[in-house]
């Protein structure tokens, strides 16, 4: 069973980029599992998020505590993401502007903010980051890119879609290994 | 003509619930929202507002109203449906009783949440368990397949017995998680459940009165009705997840469900969903080489004392691992219940007992492995 745990800022849309990698599981034709944690919801709090994917039946129901991969949604949040625990060779992806990386984890880098922005991914609360960030984790997932788009054309038909498969496929393609 | 096949979508636990709703082609809804369980109720009335569900939706002002609304409902004949959470469920606490006293065949969901004082919004079930005494058919559920299947089989034994049945299932781990669900085609659903027709109901046209004023010798008769037809409920749990099974294809278990029980020294007692997560404390139990095994109950109201006894391998230290207080007594409402089936019974077995994961404490896998490790290291010894 494969564990990831999303840490994010509130507002950033970490549930939307848990469901939808949960989606994709189940396109990939295994199980998939979304559970954001609910707080007493507020913008800008620290939020979190578990997802999970395996061939057989998911019995888990708790937080991942110890997961192959943590997704840090602003490279603010390092740090606190990483302490939060993950398992001793699990893996980081996270979303920064430049190359930052985790001693002894494996670290993915993607410039989610700047994609988002070029496709049209934004409102004046700033830009939809998850978009992207679902492109680059099915990447270091070895999701197939196919089943990253036809994810997106299944919550979002037609034009709206659209901008969110230029800015998945642009991080699918984009996203670096740094260490 | 083709036979229409199962779909299976992604979906949260509420929204499993709602669409279960649906399936069951329920008439009346009376709605108030709490959290968590507010997400059933908003996919319930969007149903009946886009006319995919042909039911009448009553809002109210609080949950008192709201039962009252489906005891006003279900007398006069309808399939009615309710769910709620917490306080919410303490607010109805009188109009369950009349619910069930007046044999009413309600199915509820409580979505569970821990009690007020001091507030929280998430998991622990001191809320469906405190109302042990109104009368209530109670199943608990540890997946949002489970929560589907349920509500089916809820109405079909409900309104078999005319007890109203409550469905309950945790507050965000499993009503805020979104899981792969399998809906069985409508037709397979309307052979399991047929039409509901009630024997008996309120009617302007043919006017009675219903629940009056009783002498003692008409009052006794009627509360030892109540108390052995809930007994009756065991055949009809079995018979209803049998039939559904032959229906869909899908089995979760009737009152209990067991996970590798049969040799093992060591059995896990729990319900909802630290039960599913606790098949993964089983496994990881299993290759440290103790032999764990799993009972979770499903049924809890009426208690399935025959099938735990029947379940339990010889000599096996059990684990009751609870997610309430048993207020003056030490533990938590799960073991007393247990304790209190198997005395005389089963004098081979040891119980022991903690309270864990209060107000929505995160119970892993790992954390749930080592709490029945230090279990099994207890010195003191209690016998059933």
């Amino acid at each position: 069973m494969l564990e990831l745990r999303i840490n994010g800022f509130g507002g950033q849309g970490s549930v939307t980029l848990a469901h939808l990698l949960a989606q994709a599981a189940l396109e990939n034709g295994q199980q998939g599992q979304a559970l954001p944690f609910f707080g007493v919801e507020r913008r800008g709090a620290p939020v979190r998020a578990a997802v999970r994917m395996s061939p057989t039946t998911i019995h888990a129901h708790s937080q991942c505590e110890l997961p192959g991969y943590v997704v840090v949604m602003s490279e603010k949040l390092m740090d606190d993401a990483v302490s939060e625990g993950i398992l001793k060779d699990g893996a980081v992806i996270v979303n920064a502007p430049y190359a930052v990386s985790v001693p002894a984890h494996p670290t993915w880098q993607i410039d989610a903010d700047a994609i988002a922005r070029e496709a049209g991914l934004f409102s004046a609360d700033g830009p939809f980051i998850n978009i992207p960030l679902f492109g680059a984790v099915c990447r270091v997932l070895d999701i197939p890119q196919h089943i990253m788009e036809q994810t997106i054309t299944n919550k979002w038909p037609g034009k709206r879609g659209e901008s969110n498969l230029s800015a998945a496929n642009r991080a699918y393609e984009n996203v670096k290994k740094i260490s | 003509m083709k036979a229409a096949k199962a779909k299976v979508i992604m979906d949260t636990g509420a929204h499993a619930a709602a669409l279960a709703v649906k399936s069951a082609r329920v008439d009346v809804v009376p709605g108030y929202p709490i959290t968590p369980q507010t997400s059933i109720m908003e996919a319930v009335a969007q149903m009946i507002e886009s006319g995919e569900l042909d039911a009448r939706f009553i809002p109210v002002e609080g949950e008192h109203s709201a039962m009252a609304a489906a005891v006003a409902a279900s007398a006069a004949g309808a399939r009615v449906f309710t769910a709620t959470s917490s306080n919410g469920l303490l607010y109805m606490h009188e109009v369950l009783h009349m619910a069930a006293g007046g044999r009413l065949p309600i199915v509820m969901c409580n979505v569970n949440r821990g009690i007020f004082a001091p507030w929280t919004l998430w998991a622990d079930h001191q809320d469906s368990f405190s109302q042990r005494d109104t009368g209530w058919i109670q199943y608990h559920c540890s997946s949002n397949q489970e929560v589907f299947n349920t509500i089916l089989q809820a109405y079909r034994v409900a309104e078999q017995i005319n007890i109203p049945v409550m469905v309950n299932f945790d507050g965000f781990a499993i009503s805020h998680c979104l899981m792969p669900l399998t809906l069985p085609p409508q037709d397979r659903i309307d052979i399991f459940l047929p039409p509901h027709e009630p024997e008996w109901r309120l009617d302007p046209a043919h006017p009675s009165s219903f629940a009056n004023v009783t002498n003692a010798a008409e009052y006794a008769p009627f509360r030892q009705m109540l108390s052995e037809d809930i007994m009756s409920a065991f055949p009809l749990v079995k018979k209803a997840a049998k039939e559904y099974k032959k229906a869909t294809g899908m089995w979760d278990g009737d009152t209990i469900d067991t996970y590798l029980l049969e040799d093992a020294e060591v059995v896990v007692v729990a319900v909802n969903s630290m039960a599913a997560e606790l098949r993964l404390s089983v496994d990881i139990l299993r290759a440290k080489g103790i032999k764990a095994g799993l009972l979770r109950i499903r049924l809890y109201l009426p208690f399935p004392t025959d099938d735990i006894v029947k379940a339990l391998p010889k000599n096996a230290l059990v684990c009751v691992l609870d997610r309430n207080y048993n207020f003056g007594h030490s533990g938590g409402i799960l073991a007393s219940e247990l304790k209190s089936a198997l005395f005389g019974l089963r004098s081979d077995i040891i119980i022991r007992n903690r309270v864990v994961g209060i107000g929505g404490i995160d119970l892993t896998r790992r954390f749930m492995a080592e709490e029945i490790v230090s279990m099994m290291g207890e010195k003191k010894r209690r016998r059933a």
